[in-house]
């Protein structure tokens, strides 16, 4: 089924990863990694277990120093920053074991997830005043939206405790808590990890939307091949820290280093299997 | 100068036994990530069991040396380390192993419990006020290098000390027990898969651990001449200060982190008292020696905000 | 899944309207009767009264005499309305026995022990909590309790019209008139038998009259408000159903609210269905909360004039007693919010409490002329205490903001270390640093507060015990307002996860360091009334044992809950201070029995006495909780859940596995090329 896209991928670079690279003591986890996501873009970044990908985004949210090299949102430079600043900023993320606050409910997480957005401080909670009465309200309004983005299902379930619901489910709580910071790109770690192939397909749809309908810029790591196929604008390959790829999901699916890297010198006909069938 | 290097010594066999110690509360927090705040208490339980068997014995201050003598000797030593080695497998089989997974706050309240327990029956044991033991090297016990005078109690206090830290070294080193215990303590799982019985492993270290505790308290008062029930939250938590120091887990820590506090507490004496006139209002009020908690504390809390896990202690990032 | 409703042609069937009437009528019933004339109550009213018609023999002055007839006045009219209430909420699905004897355990039982132990309210109270645990476990396991877990549910929720709910309030009215009049005629009855005994004065009788009057007809009064009071709390079906029956009800917000109970998991449900009526278990749900409270509040409020007539002589120690308690209990919250709230392994927090003291305590006395030459009069000095509070409570928050600061980088276990660290220097500080806080022998002659041009002294503890009741409240405000507040939630969200709250955009040192300044201020507020009250302070005040407590407080009382760790001071107190030390004075009187287990001990263990195994039976409880109750006494909702995984969650959620055939989006989702 092709959609009409409603929203045009841009040449404008958003997030610029230079020359990055991150040593833990001996090892160099990330090499050199040069790697550009547009506006508007849904870019993926894809390889063997181990290949570093979970560390470029660590890196990229400030959760790891850089070693060297460089990284650029909208033109300046977010290294050294934390993770809350790098959000404030307007980069927000999931993450591969989903880190929800299990003893809070739905509707608190995302409440959570607005931190930024809200200006109450300790003397006007103390004290109530109107405006942060106001800004409570509204928050709780605006987090219902965000669930009701996936649709009213979660919606009638916002005051569970998150460790009650699916895992699927789950997914959806962790992005929408995402979301409500107001980011400008959403960087995506594994979202279909665990998910069988309905709760796949179900989640290649909601990142497109997120795309398409509410204009994010989406960079995410995916794992599986033909997920990644059929959705990404463009994608990285890394492997043992490297950037071994890039480029058109056709061209990197006949990348022989990209087919190498996963399962070693392919046959013509495994080479053949491989290119087929994406999710579309 | 002769003071200084008096005051080292003095240190370096504090130190050893903030050493002894330290291994207990690094060998249980490196295998189960647990504070246990009842082992200086079993320390103190330690020193009351040297007591009582000295005493059963009939040793006197400065005693012949005879038969009975060193009978009474091995029979404190020994069994001081291993009715403490037994108490402290007991006290992790009710009061810590049903807590094994539950949230880290429950054992470390569990463990401040056991150390109330064991404080209180210290004080029913031996009474509220400090009881002495008999003291085996007398005041003459002195060689001189010099014009530096040297207990004959420290030295034994430090070889001592160094024979059982040796020892441990070799277990934990050379035996397949010892690599067992490490290997549980690194990953308690993958040890598991391979096959090593988690349960005894860290039974067997509590074991170890609250057994050296044991011998220092026997050793303990060889050079002190005095203890009371609450000798154990004292020391306990210097030498707890000890294994952070070094880097809590590491072995080696503890015994540098010991050596390093004991020889602190021993030179602050050497900071003068500035409310006395002939130091010209250098130092610190009534001298250094009344500020020495403060102090080891202050070199604790430095030391941790640039090292934040201890001196020799290694960074276990927490993988996202 | 139908809801029950009365018929809303009448006030119900009648038989299941009396035998509500029954069911609650004896309930509340026996434990006023019980509280009249087996323990005090009668006594109470009687001398009161008394006190007024002959100031001369009054127990008590005037002023005392007015507040104590207020509370009475004020009691009678809560449970005539709570009977009401109850009648109004009850489905009545739940027998009248299961009620009674839970009545009989909660309710009854504790009077009975507090006149055993002749009117100790602690060592009353102590007894119950001993023996409560073993109710409830006698509760789960015997079957015919056990359906009471059951009938909580969201299926029992039900939405009602307007007929029935004004069914419910005639139900309450008739339920308050009944009891009114029980109430009215048992007591008429007695007190003719005792004033043809000869035992009652006949100025008495007049009160007998009115009294019995005033119940009967403040009970229908009175009914309606509990009947309101319940009405409120339920769900209503659609407005514009026209015979109210229950199949037009499940449209509207109120249906909507029900089928989201219905969603959520039954552990949840169970709780947000407590919250309305009618209800199975009315005792447990909010609006009778709201009454437990209010007589509670009421309780607390008046305890300074009520307690000459309960508890007899000694009203002084025990008010000095309950006023040293009160500060315990801002010292619980304030740590609640470090460690329970942010999950800050605090193992140090006395070191606040102490610069707190000291603060008031350089200040509010002469060492404050003696340091900087400013002399200020004594008694301004005594006015100064007001805003004094304040600025100590600010001082104590920046140095826990300054203490507070090194431990940032530091994981959880390292975290406690420094901070004990922290609660062993600061001590050591005071207690060296003499030329400005006379180190050992501290400073004596801290001024006390004066209210009014009256001075409080270290005799009179009345002033006190308002003061700090005054003082519990608002760091309870306080408390409840950062709870859910956006820095509350930010507390809460470190302590699950820290690197998704930064990732959410969590600042994690300023929230860390406010945690650790607002916990740090309340226990400033805590030092100053401490040394106020004691009049000198000295280091050896504050011990790392006092950081244990404190930290026990919180643990035992329920971490992060704030009903929870009230509680847990106050049974850390009795425990450790209190109990024990009475259990010594009880041992030493010859004709207890305590005295000869004593004796029999302290032939054994030369040095035992009750008091010195305090930590010994302290460390034992410690111990005990963390075993078989880690989420403490009133654990807040999310800790249980946290450390009891329930295992009976009924609700099943639709996987997307689920999804079935005849959905229409399935065909257009599945298709793969």
């Amino acid at each position: 089924m092709v959609e009409e896209q409603a929203y045009v991928p841009t040449n404008e670079v958003l997030l610029d990863l230079q020359n990055v690279t991150k040593h833990f003591g001996g090892l160099a986890a990330v090499q050199d990694v040069n790697l550009q996501v547009r506006r508007g873009e849904i870019v993926s970044v894809i390889g063997p277990n181990g290949a570093g990908k979970t560390t470029v985004f660590n890196l990229i949210t400030g959760i790891y120093r850089v070693s060297s090299g460089d990284i650029v949102l909208d033109g300046k430079s977010i290294l050294g920053l934390t993770p809350d600043q790098v959000l404030r900023r307007g980069i927000a993320r999931t993450f591969q074991n989903i880190r929800l606050f299990n003893n809070m409910t739905v509707l608190e997480n995302i409440l959570v997830g607005q931190h930024t957005q809200l200006n109450a401080n300790i003397l006007t909670s103390l004290f109530r005043t109107p405006g942060v009465r106001r800004e409570e309200e509204e928050a709780r309004k605006r987090a219902t939206e965000l669930l009701s983005f996936f649709g009213s299902e979660l919606v009638s379930r916002q005051e569970e405790y998150v460790i009650n619901l699916s895992y699927a489910d789950r997914r959806r709580v962790e992005i929408a808590r995402a979301l409500a910071a107001r980011p400008k790109l959403l960087l995506l770690d594994e979202p279909t990890a665990g998910m069988n192939e309905v709760e796949t397909l179900e989640a290649v749809k909601y990142v497109r939307r997120l795309r398409d309908e509410l204009g994010l810029t989406i960079l995410l790591i995916e794992h599986k091949l033909a997920v990644t196929m059929g959705m990404s604008d463009r994608i990285y390959v890394l492997d043992y820290g490297r950037k071994i790829a890039e480029g058109l999901p056709e061209e990197v699916r006949r990348n022989e280093k990209v087919i190498a890297a996963y399962l070693g010198k392919p046959t013509a006909s495994e080479q053949k299997a491989a290119g087929d069938a994406p999710y579309v | 100068m002769t003071l200084f290097v008096q005051l080292l010594i003095v240190g370096l066999s504090g130190g050893a036994i903030y050493a002894l110690i330290a291994l207990g509360y690094t060998m249980v927090y490196g295998i189960i990530e647990l504070i246990n705040f009842a082992h200086g208490d079993i320390f103190m339980i330690g020193t009351f069991i040297t007591i009582t068997i000295l005493q059963a014995f009939n040793v006197t201050d400065d005693p012949t040396v005879n038969g009975t003598l060193i009978a009474a000797i091995l029979v404190a030593f020994f069994a001081s380390m291993i009715l403490c080695a037994i108490l402290g497998v007991v006290i992790e089989r009710v009061a810590y192993r049903p807590l094994r997974n539950a949230p880290r706050l429950a054992p470390l309240i569990s463990a401040i419990g056991v150390s109330l327990i064991l404080e209180d029956i210290g004080k029913l044991w031996k009474g509220l006020s400090p009881i002495s033991p008999p003291q085996i090297f007398g005041a003459g016990a002195v060689f001189y290098i010099g014009p530096i005078s040297i207990q004959v109690v420290d030295i034994v206090v430090v070889v001592v000390s160094i024979l059982l830290m040796v020892g441990l070294q070799w277990m934990v080193n050379s035996t397949r027990l010892g690599r067992a215990m490490r290997a549980v303590a690194q990953d308690r799982e993958a040890a598991a898969l391979m096959g090593v019985n988690v349960d005894f492993i860290i039974s067997f270290t509590f074991l170890v651990g609250t057994g050296l505790a044991g011998a220092a308290g026997f050793i303990y008062l060889l050079k002190f001449p005095v203890t009371t029930f609450t000798i154990g939250f004292d020391l306990g938590l210097i030498a707890f200060t000890a294994a952070v120091l070094g880097g809590i887990g590491n072995l080696y820590g503890a015994m540098l982190g010991g050596l390093v506090i004991g020889l602190v507490q021993s030179l602050v004496n050497l900071i003068p008292d500035s409310n006395n006139p002939s130091s010209h209002g250098l130092g610190l009020p009534h001298g250094g020696g009344a500020w020495a908690t403060a102090i080891i504390f202050a070199i604790l809390i430095l030391i941790l905000v640039f090292r934040p896990s201890g001196l020799l202690g290694q960074q276990t990032p927490e993988k996202v | 899944m139908s809801a029950v409703t009365m018929n809303t042609n009448s006030t119900g069937p009648v038989s299941t309207t009396r035998s509500l009437l029954i069911k609650w009528v004896i309930a509340l019933l026996v434990p006023v009767l019980v509280f009249n004339f087996v323990w005090q109550g009668d006594y109470l009213i009687n001398n009161v009264i008394l006190g007024f018609i002959n100031p001369a023999d009054a127990l008590v002055d005037t002023g005392s005499l007015i507040q104590a007839s207020i509370f009475i006045l004020f009691f009678y009219l809560v449970v005539l309305a709570f009977a009401g209430y109850l009648v109004a909420a009850d489905t009545g699905r739940r027998s009248m026995l299961e009620v009674w004897v839970d009545v009989l355990i909660f309710a009854v039982l504790p009077i009975l022990l507090i006149v055993l132990v002749n009117d100790n309210l602690i060592i009353g109270l102590a007894l119950c909590a001993i023996l409560w645990p073993i109710y409830f476990y006698i509760r789960r396991r015997v079957p015919f309790f056990a359906r009471s877990k059951a009938l909580l549910s969201p299926k029992s929720v039900s939405l009602l019209s307007a007929e029935q709910k004004a069914a419910m309030v005639r139900r309450a009215r008739l339920g308050g008139f009944a009891f009114g009049l029980s109430l009215a005629i048992t007591w008429l009855v007695v007190d003719l038998v005792s004033y043809f005994a000869g035992a009652l004065p006949t100025e008495l009788l007049i009160v007998t009259a009115v009294r019995t009057v005033f119940l009967v007809v403040a009970g229908y009064f009175l009914g309606w408000v509990g009947g309101i009071v319940a009405v409120r709390l339920t769900l209503s079906a659609n407005a514009n159903s026209a015979n109210g029956g229950d199949n037009s009800a499940q449209s509207g917000a109120n249906g909507r609210r029900k089928r989201q109970l219905m969603m959520l998991a039954s552990s949840r449900a169970r709780e947000e269905a407590r919250e309305v009526v009618p209800n199975d278990l009315p005792l447990r749900s909010a609006g009778a909360r709201r009454f437990f409270l209010i007589l509670l509040i009421a309780f607390v409020l008046f305890y300074p004039v009520l307690d000459p007539f309960l508890f007899g002589y000694g009203t002084a120690g025990r008010l000095a007693g309950y006023t040293d308690a009160g500060y315990y209990v801002i010292l619980a919250l304030g740590l609640n919010i470090v460690v329970g709230f942010a999950g800050l392994l605090d193992l140090g927090y006395v070191a606040f409490f102490a610069i707190g003291a000291y603060a008031w305590g350089i200040f509010g006395s002469t060492q404050f002329g003696r340091l900087t030459n400013i002399i200020i009069q004594p008694e301004v000095l005594s006015w100064l205490f007001w805003p004094m509070i304040i600025v100590t409570a600010l001082i104590a928050a920046l140095w826990g903001v300054i203490l507070g600061a090194p431990t940032l980088r530091l994981r959880g276990d390292y975290l406690a270390i420094v901070t004990l660290g922290f609660g062993e220097i600061v001590p050591v500080v005071f207690l060296n640093l003499d030329k400005y806080t006379n180190g050992t022998n501290g400073i004596v002659g801290v001024r006390s507060p004066a209210f009014f041009g009256i001075q409080w002294t270290v005799i009179n503890h009345v002033p006190y015990y308002y003061l700090i009741l005054a003082l519990i409240a608002l760091v309870i405000f306080a408390n409840v307002r950062l709870r859910d507040s956006r820095l509350g939630r930010a507390w809460i969200a470190i302590r699950e996860d820290e690197i998704a709250a930064a990732s959410s955009g969590v600042n994690l040192v300023r929230t860390k360091l406010f945690a650790f300044g607002t916990g740090a201020f309340f226990s400033g507020i805590a030092g100053a009334y401490f040394s106020a009250k004691l009049g000198n302070v000295s280091p050896d005040l504050f011990s790392f044992n006092d950081s244990v407590i404190y930290l026990a407080m919180v643990v035992i009382g329920g971490l992060g809950s704030i009903p929870g760790v009230i509680v847990g001071a106050l049974a850390v107190y009795s425990i450790n201070l209190f109990i024990l030390n009475n259990l010594d004075s009880i041992a030493s009187d010859p004709t207890s029995f305590l005295y000869g287990i004593d004796q029999f001990i302290i032939h054994y263990i030369p040095s035992f006495t009750f008091g010195n195994i305090r930590n010994l039976v302290f460390g034992i409880i410690l111990v005990a909780i963390m075993i078989f109750r880690p989420e403490g006494l009133i654990p807040s909702a999310r800790r249980k859940r946290e450390l009891h995984q329930a295992p009976e969650e009924e609700a099943v959620e639709l996987g997307s596995l689920d999804v079935t055939t005849t959905d229409p989006g399935f065909e257009a989702e599945v298709r793969i090329e």
